[in-house]
């Protein structure tokens, strides 16, 4: 015990994982407050940097214990054969929700979350100084616009309930209207004051 | 106050109104959407029959992939038919853009010539031939003062005012800068002397003891 050193590694995605993923108890909560506090910490950052990294929007419980899931790298260390459990990841839902980390989606379950790995006011940021920037401004576009665009953009993919929360950021400070129409809906980006 | 309720409300001036334009030309877009969805759909249904085709062959159903290769071609006819449409679709989109941006710009083409018919109104002939003649008739009046206060003056005072100019030259003419009196005796142009010997007074001085 304690003759093997810990250290990053190189995933198959190309992320770094921190050398505490290689460390047997990180897989297992601590039962001592102060080390659970610091173990949580260490779980959320771990999740934050790594969406942020694969650009992934969801994390749900179905997630945990399954090889072939986009989280795989994460939440199955194989070289020291650990893993999550679909109850420690139910966990780790609720504590990135109570630390505004995420958000259940849909609402009113506890099985899926969006995170945040850019808070909505900052998606808010991102989406308006790329429609300044692409010249989008007064015009009507649709979601899915947005969403898909011909080139991929810092906004491809994102999910339409993050990118309605971004726009009524912006609806609040004038620099967005969303227009409803029976085919579905639509915004309009102004340059705001 | 009134503003902060108003955006409480969710009532906006600022904001234009949303128009049945607006809304048909987000339909229109919607439209655009569905068919590059549908084009997304039908090219991943043309790689799977392509997959399906290969998998066949390699068993050995050759009628199999045949089969699969039939639909991959009738999928093929609807992806063209569907880039027409698209195009179609893209370039009304397109149009109506345009237009709206035309529009805009008549529109402020017709507020520019408003401003400007406005202006020359302000400066029609009539009122800028006022203008010049009132400035002609200021000048006069100034040149007139001018005469008056010249002319209350006597010949005493007339002096007085130019000797005080004469004064004030002085006091601003630079000072003349002279040069230094000089400490060594002239030497005379071709006597050759080592030194220039120092001024005699000079001399004595060194010359008594204490």
């Amino acid at each position: 015990m304690g003759s093997r050193k810990l250290q990053t590694h190189i995933a198959p995605s190309g992320y770094k994982l921190p050398s505490i993923h290689a460390f047997p108890p990180f897989f297992c909560f601590q039962p001592a407050a102060k080390t659970r506090v610091s173990q949580d910490d260490q779980w959320v950052q771990l999740i934050l940097s790594y969406a942020r990294f694969r650009r992934l929007f969801t994390l749900t419980v179905d997630d945990a214990e399954k090889t072939g899931s986009d989280w795989e790298e994460v939440l199955i260390n194989e070289r020291i054969n650990r893993r999550l459990t679909k109850q420690q990841v139910r966990t780790l839902l609720q504590m990135l929700v109570a630390r505004g980390q995420a958000t259940y989606e849909p609402p009113r379950q506890d099985d899926s979350v969006l995170l945040y790995w850019r808070k909505p006011g900052e998606w808010a940021e991102v989406l308006h100084s790329w429609a300044v920037s692409t010249g989008q401004l007064n015009t009507i576009m649709t979601f899915y616009e947005i969403q898909a665009p011909s080139l991929p953009s810092e906004l491809s993919d994102i999910p339409t309930p993050l990118l309605k929360r971004a726009i009524d950021i912006l609806t609040k400070t004038n620099r967005a209207q969303i227009i409803e129409s029976g085919e579905g809906d639509g915004v309009r980006f102004f340059a705001g004051s | 106050m009134a503003a902060s309720i108003a955006a409480l409300f969710g009532f906006n001036s600022k904001l234009p109104k949303i128009t049945k334009r607006d809304k048909a030309i987000l339909d229109m877009k919607h439209q655009r959407d569905n068919l590059r969805q549908y084009q997304k759909r039908i090219q991943w249904i043309l790689d799977q029959e392509t997959q399906l085709a290969k998998e066949a062959l390699r068993k050995g159903e050759k009628e199999k992939a045949r089969r699969a290769l039939r639909r991959k071609k009738y999928q093929e006819s609807l992806l063209q038919q569907t880039d027409g449409q698209l195009e179609q679709l893209e370039q009304l989109v397109a149009n109506i853009e345009f237009s709206l941006i035309e529009v805009s710009v008549m529109h402020g083409l017709k507020q520019g010539n408003e401003v400007l018919a406005q202006i020359h109104k302000e400066m029609s002939i009539e009122s800028v031939e006022q203008l010049m003649s009132e400035t002609r008739e200021a000048i006069e009046y100034q040149r007139e003062i001018d005469e008056m206060l010249s002319s209350k003056m006597t010949a005493d005072e007339e002096d007085e005012v130019l000797k005080e100019l004469e004064a004030i030259q002085q006091e601003l003419a630079p000072t003349v800068a002279l040069p230094d009196v000089p400490t060594t005796v002239p030497v005379k142009v071709g006597t050759p002397v080592k030194e220039p010997t120092p001024l005699a007074d000079e001399e004595d001085r060194v010359a008594v003891p204490a």
